[in-house]
């Protein structure tokens, strides 16, 4: 360290000279430690740093150039006086060679041994200065090395891609994600980059270097077709302190599922719409032929065309309960209240709630209910209403006077529900597509058949929401099995 | 001749039973005598038995297509050739999915003399019956 006082370290056997040289120099507001001879001149000299060290080239025990050596060795930057009265030039060389910095010719006067001091002293600090410098260096490049490396880890790791592009067209910066998101192939730093980019992306490049203004775009491509990779992709411009254009710098996001998200949700509306418009349709349509009065029908006919319409507005009621249903549930904003039902009692609840439909159609219902506790934790309305949507279909796809069996046992952790009917059953293809929204078999067997396709995929959700699972086996013409498990309260 | 009488049989096919209806009740209304079907297929059975002067079908039956494939087996009948068939859609404004058969090449593919748009407006019917009688 520099000190305001100077510190020295006088290495000599001869007391007098030691002695004295000490007193003048602490008058010179030196701080001054002596050493005997050679041993003690190592020990004091190495053990800590002083600022100078004048060392005596000949000593008893050790050689001042031993000693100069040492203190060299472990504290490099003290500043090394060699002084002696047999002086040589081949000793000055040696000296020089070994890292003292001067060499003081015994004996000296105390002029001349101040102004070696004080040179001395003077590149000393000039050294420690330099080494403070060169260290402040080191550690900003290894900070900047690890800045910079780590910001390309960064932006090397992200998703998005980023591409910098200079004013020239050429690849100035480019990450993983960019060669990914953009299917580029064998890109380096400095190629012109344009042609290998998408059409849309190097015209919208070139207009945005050709006009000024801070205006930024965006665009939306699909990279590989029936949207499996559509990215969007962001242009900035970069501009010099001066405001000139340097580059453009462009951020790539992948997009595709957002886009398959929103293609799903627009196709739902758009389904919905339809299946609130065919009601609505067959209303107005039946209401206008009652009040047209160029077209004649009987009074028997225009009460017909009355029921039919309440018959269709029913089912667009339905409908919409339905869709609200399903929303709230995909919402998650349905209250469900929790309590322990006894599915044996939510099932013969549901047929008593449905003798109507059983008995219009002549349904045969076989019951076959394991003789334990049948329990679940579950919302009652819920349960209730995935019964009575599979129910209600295994009685509306179920032949004349045909069967159903419906039997409940435990099967490990979850109570198995069996609804079989001896319906039109389904054909494999039809199977597949059961749990969609709005989904309908369309065959001459379901012709007449009223629902809004929606209950299953209800059904299907509530199964879900309690973890459970559904299941189901089917054979045209024959019947339907459904299967349903849910987790037993223990 | 009165348009109702050049064409008097009109074959109308559609699944949806009170659209049905009520297509039949006006075209009745205005003169025309009505045949009924509720399927592609039972609309392919009732044109060989009743050899109609004119079909409309509606697209979207018991398949998505159904009404283009009954409007290619009349039009590729030795007596449905010559008689005006219009399939009956909203496709269009439903899905935005285009089409018409206003080109040759068009009606290379979609073998029908025109469309006709739901829900159904019986002097638009008359219109392109007179159209397609020039």
């Amino acid at each position: 360290m520099i000190t305001d006082k100077p510190r020295v370290l006088i290495v000599d056997d001869e007391k007098g000279l030691r002695l004295g040289t000490k007193r003048l120099l602490e008058n010179e507001d030196y701080i001054v430690e002596t050493a005997e001879n050679g041993t003690e001149g190592i020990i004091k000299g190495t053990e800590k740093e002083f600022d100078l060290a004048i060392i005596d080239l000949k000593m008893p025990d050790i050689e001042g150039l031993e000693v100069l050596k040492e203190i060299k060795k472990h504290r490099p930057h003290t500043i090394c006086f060699i002084a002696t009265a047999f002086a040589s030039y081949d000793t000055a060389i040696e000296a020089t060679r070994l890292g003292a910095y001067s060499y003081i010719p015994k004996p000296f006067s105390p002029e001349e041994l101040l102004f070696q001091l004080e040179k001395g002293y003077k590149q000393r600090i000039l050294l420690l200065e330099t080494e403070n410098l060169k260290r402040e260096r080191e550690e900003q490049l290894v900070e900047l090395s690890h800045e910079k490396s780590r910001l390309s880890a960064i932006i090397n790791t992200i998703n998005n891609g980023v591409l910098v592009i200079n004013k020239t067209g050429e690849l100035v910066y480019f990450n993983n994600s960019a060669v990914r998101l953009f299917n580029l192939h064998d890109v380096e730093m400095g190629d012109l980059i344009l042609e290998k980019l998408p059409n849309e992306v190097s015209e919208l490049f070139k207009t945005l270097i050709n006009e000024s203004g801070e205006k930024s775009y965006s665009i939306q491509l699909e990279i590989k077709p029936n949207r499996e990779l559509i990215v969007e992709a962001f242009f900035e411009r970069i501009t010099g302190e001066d405001g000139d254009l340097r580059g453009v710098v462009i951020a790539i996001r992948n997009i595709s599922e957002f886009k398959k998200i929103e293609l799903v949700r627009n196709q739902f509306v758009s389904m919905v719409a339809h299946e609130l418009k065919t009601p609505i349709s067959a209303v107005l349509g039946y209401l206008r032929i009652i009040l047209d009065e160029t077209v004649n029908i009987t009074e028997e006919k225009e009460e017909e065309y009355q029921a039919r319409s309440i018959i269709r507005l029913e089912g667009l009621l339905t409908l919409v309960n339905d869709l609200l249903d399903i929303s709230r549930m995909e919402l998650g904003t349905k209250q469900r209240e929790i309590v322990e039902l006894d599915l044996k009692e939510v099932i013969n609840n549901t047929l008593v709630f449905l003798e109507f439909d059983l008995k219009k159609k002549g349904i045969d219902v076989n019951k076959d209910f394991d003789n334990g506790d049948l329990l679940i934790n579950a919302d009652n309305d819920e349960i209730t209403r995935l019964f009575t949507n599979l129910l209600s279909n295994a009685i509306k796809y179920n032949k004349e006077n045909g069967l159903l069996n419906i039997i409940i046992d435990k099967s490990k952790n979850y109570i198995k529900t069996q609804i079989i009917d001896s319906g039109i059953g389904l054909k494999p293809e039809e199977k597949d597509k059961l749990f969609q929204q709005f989904f309908r078999a369309k065959n001459s067997k379901t012709r007449g058949i009223s629902g809004t396709g929606l209950g299953l995929s209800i059904v299907k959700q509530i199964v879900e929401t309690y973890d459970g699972k559904i299941e189901v086996e089917s054979e045209f013409g024959k019947g339907t099995t459904f299967n349903i498990y849910l987790p037993i309260n223990k | 001749m009165n348009i109702s009488e050049k064409y008097n049989k009109v074959l109308l096919v559609d699944d949806d039973l009170d659209l049905l209806e009520q297509n039949k009740v006006l075209l009745e209304s205005r003169g025309f005598t009505v045949i009924t079907a509720e399927s592609g297929k039972q609309g392919w059975e009732t044109f060989k038995k009743e050899l109609p002067d004119a079909a409309i079908l509606d697209l979207i039956m018991e398949e998505h297509d159904s009404g283009f494939i009954l409007s290619h087996r009349i039009k590729t009948h030795e007596h449905g050739k010559n008689i005006p068939v219009f399939i009956l859609t909203s496709a269009t404004y439903e899905t935005g999915f285009k089409f018409s058969v206003s080109t040759p090449e068009e009606k290379e593919w979609i073998k029908c003399d025109d469309l006709l748009n739901k829900p159904i407006v019986t002097d638009e019917i008359l219109t392109k019956l007179e159209n397609f009688s020039k």
